[in-house]
């Protein structure tokens, strides 16, 4: 078991071109379960391949307790991987792919046959140590995956969308399991999703990444709670949290035809940043939804109606002429309607603010 | 395994409409095939049912008249014919190398274009190339411009080492052939091999490095195992078209000398074209053919096993 640290780490696939990752830090403690997350090219996964060893690592360094691993070859890292389609030996049986590992490391048979039945015990594999890989169920094929990772032991684990091929339900059990394991096993653990769902439950600390770049790196409480930037705000939690770009007033902002009061906090925080417009992020469920009659709050149609039993999405627009998007999370029973008339007022005092022309948090 | 003890029943299939009606309906979809099978008797079926009658006459060309009704003589001569078994052994041994030469060739040429270096396309089609020249064109060159013992390259490039003006040709007859059929098969081996290479996916040797194999622990655990079909593949073809070959024997040598680089091919029109006797030769094509279908059996059942065995369970 080992830290991990990105240091300033970057891929350059073409010179002169925007790095697939840029200048990456990232400090990975012993034991820890970090998921590195973002959408489609965000370098998330590349990252994770310079730590296996399957890129280049172009500048900085990738440590692995303690040690440089620039120039080191995938085989002495003493990491585990399992890839998103799995990659089993096709030709081997689900015994020889989960010794693999052990073979090429030179363990004697009889050790490597007590640690393939030990970790086949603990995946619920025991009776398919014989089969081939196409004869077992996506989700088999993925324990055999896991299994051909933790028997040997290594210093990190790294995972590539590894749920990405299994359906719903199979993948937030599977969910579960992988963290579970992790904390049993206690072995240093890089994650890689596109699913924030994926990121935020399973994750001790969530590295978000955007177009090769760090945008934060935190518990996933904090990611949502105080998110760094805009973009972090809109990319954790969903429904997306409502991003509104208004002018500065006098207890507040202008929303619309009315004014959004303020606190003093916010505030302050406003004016010390010197911005005339700033950007406002309100989360769904920091509304609190009351008719149109109580004249207070900001004016709104719901368009949509989302009944998830437990709570409700009302997909809405402010009658603010430009038909602002608005989406609030409601009790289960709402009882609104398509086309009801709405008002919304912030509850909580904990809104965030954005600088719209940089994005960063103010 | 256990999976097919409990298929269910409705899977064994059911005959709908076999009324009386559907076996008028049958032919008229069969009928328009007919005149193509019709064909195919007539030009394979009984030239091979002339042949067999042919082997049971005394017939040779320089006696007129000499022709008559001899039975299974003509097939107990092939068999005592020293020189049928020495031919038989040469076709085995021409067959053998050359496929198993150019397929390790084939091989190591096929992992080099694997790779990406500087020039790979210029260099992949100087590769293909001897595969694209005509057989007796390449026999030639090889006996005039190679092997030739007084302006032949081998002997000039060899000629500082002390190797003097060697015959290679009549020295070594069948090495000769066997060394412009290698040259000849190697790009078909590569480019099937190159093929099952370039079909490798590539999260499968990611995690074989990953998993601690070096190099060579990836080609021999991984890519071997990838490539078998594709081997066997490319070894039934090859032999399918070595074991018939002529036209290099007959530019290169003649079968000779004597028979010792003669194959059954090349024998079998040695006896009917240039010793005309068509009983005896058109005996040894019975027994050749026959051979052949033992051996094209399992060679195909090889190629068929390994191909469909990717998706059973």
């Amino acid at each position: 078991m080992a830290e991990v640290e990105f240091d300033q780490a970057s891929r350059i696939y073409t010179a002169g071109a925007k790095p697939a990752v840029n200048r990456l830090d990232l400090e990975i403690a012993d034991g820890e379960f970090v998921v590195l997350v973002g959408p489609s090219g965000s370098g998330k996964s590349t990252a994770l391949r310079m730590l296996a060893g399957l890129e280049e690592i172009d500048g900085g360094q990738i440590r692995i307790g303690g040690r440089n691993m620039v120039g080191v070859p995938s085989r002495d890292r003493d990491i585990a991987m399992v890839f998103q389609n799995y990659a089993l030996y096709p030709n081997k049986t689900v015994g020889e792919n989960m010794a693999f590992p052990l073979k090429m490391r030179g363990v004697p048979k009889e050790e490597r046959a007590t640690k393939v039945k030990a970790a086949a015990e603990i995946l619920g594999l025991s009776e398919y140590l014989d089969r081939k890989p196409r004869a077992l169920s996506g989700g088999q094929r993925q324990r055999v995956a896991m299994g051909r990772a933790i028997v040997r032991e290594p210093q990190v684990f790294l995972m590539d969308e590894p749920l990405s091929n299994l359906d719903a339900k199979m993948r937030v059990s599977t969910r579960t399991e992988i963290a579970a394991m992790q904390r049993r096993l206690g072995v240093t653990t890089v994650y890689v999703t596109h699913d924030q769902v994926e990121a935020m439950t399973m994750g001790d600390r969530v590295a978000l990444l955007k177009d090769g770049e760090l945008q934060q790196f935190a518990t996933p409480a904090e990611l949502y709670d105080k998110p760094a930037n805009a973009f972090v705000a809109g990319f954790i939690g969903s429904p997306a949290m409502n991003l509104f770009t208004l002018p500065v007033s006098e207890e507040g902002v202008r929303m619309g035809s009315s004014e959004l009061a303020l606190p003093r906090s916010l505030r302050s925080r406003i004016t010390e940043a010197g911005l005339s417009t700033v950007q406002l992020g309100i989360r769904p469920e920091q509304w609190t939804v009351g008719s149109n009659g109580d004249g207070a709050g900001v004016k709104a149609q719901v368009d949509v109606v989302e009944e998830l039993g437990s709570d409700a999405f009302l997909y809405a627009h402010l009658d603010d002429g430009e038909q602002t998007p608005v989406v609030v999370r409601t009790g289960g029973r709402s009882g609104a309607r398509r086309g009801d008339q709405i008002a919304l007022t912030p509850t909580s005092e904990d809104l965030h603010l954005f600088d719209p022309s940089t994005g960063e948090r103010v | 395994m256990t999976v097919t003890a409990e298929r269910p029943a409705e899977l064994t299939p059911r005959r709908p409409d076999r009324g009386p009606g559907s076996r008028a309906d049958g032919w008229v979809r069969r009928a328009p095939l007919l005149p193509a099978l019709v064909f195919t008797i007539i030009v394979t079926q009984l030239p091979f049912l002339f042949t067999i009658y042919y082997s049971l006459q005394s017939w040779n060309l320089v006696r007129p008249g000499s022709r008559q009704f001899v039975g299974i003589d003509n097939y107990i001569l092939v068999f005592t014919d020293s020189q049928f078994r020495q031919v038989a052994l040469n076709t085995v041994l021409l067959t053998a190398g050359s496929v198993l030469f150019s397929l390790i060739l084939g091989l190591l040429f096929a992992l080099l274009l694997d790779r990406a270096f500087l020039g790979r396309g210029f260099i992949r089609t100087l590769l293909i190339t001897p595969f694209l020249i005509t057989p007796v064109a390449a026999a030639l060159l090889w006996k005039t411009v190679l092997f030739d013992p007084t302006y032949g390259l081998i002997n000039f490039v060899l000629s500082p080492f002390g190797v003097g003006a060697t015959d290679w040709i009549s020295t070594f007859p069948l090495t000769s052939v066997m060394v412009a059929l290698v040259w000849q098969w190697t790009p078909f081996m590569m480019l099937l091999i190159l093929a099952g290479l370039q079909s490798q996916p590539h999260d499968v040797l990611e995690a074989a490095r990953v998993d601690g194999a070096t190099s060579w622990g990836v080609f021999r655990e991984v890519t071997i195992p990838h490539l078998r079909r594709f081997i066997e593949l490319g070894i039934v073809l090859g032999a399918i078209y070595l074991i018939n070959t002529f036209d290099a024997i007959y530019m290169m040598t003649q079968g000779g000398p004597g028979t010792a680089s003669a194959n059954l091919p090349f024998y079998i029109y040695q006896r009917a074209f240039l010793g005309f006797d068509i009983g005896q030769s058109a005996a040894m094509g019975v027994v050749v053919v026959v051979a052949t279908i033992i051996v094209a059996t399992f060679a195909l059942r090889l190629i068929f096993r390994s191909f469909s065995g990717g998706e059973e369970t």
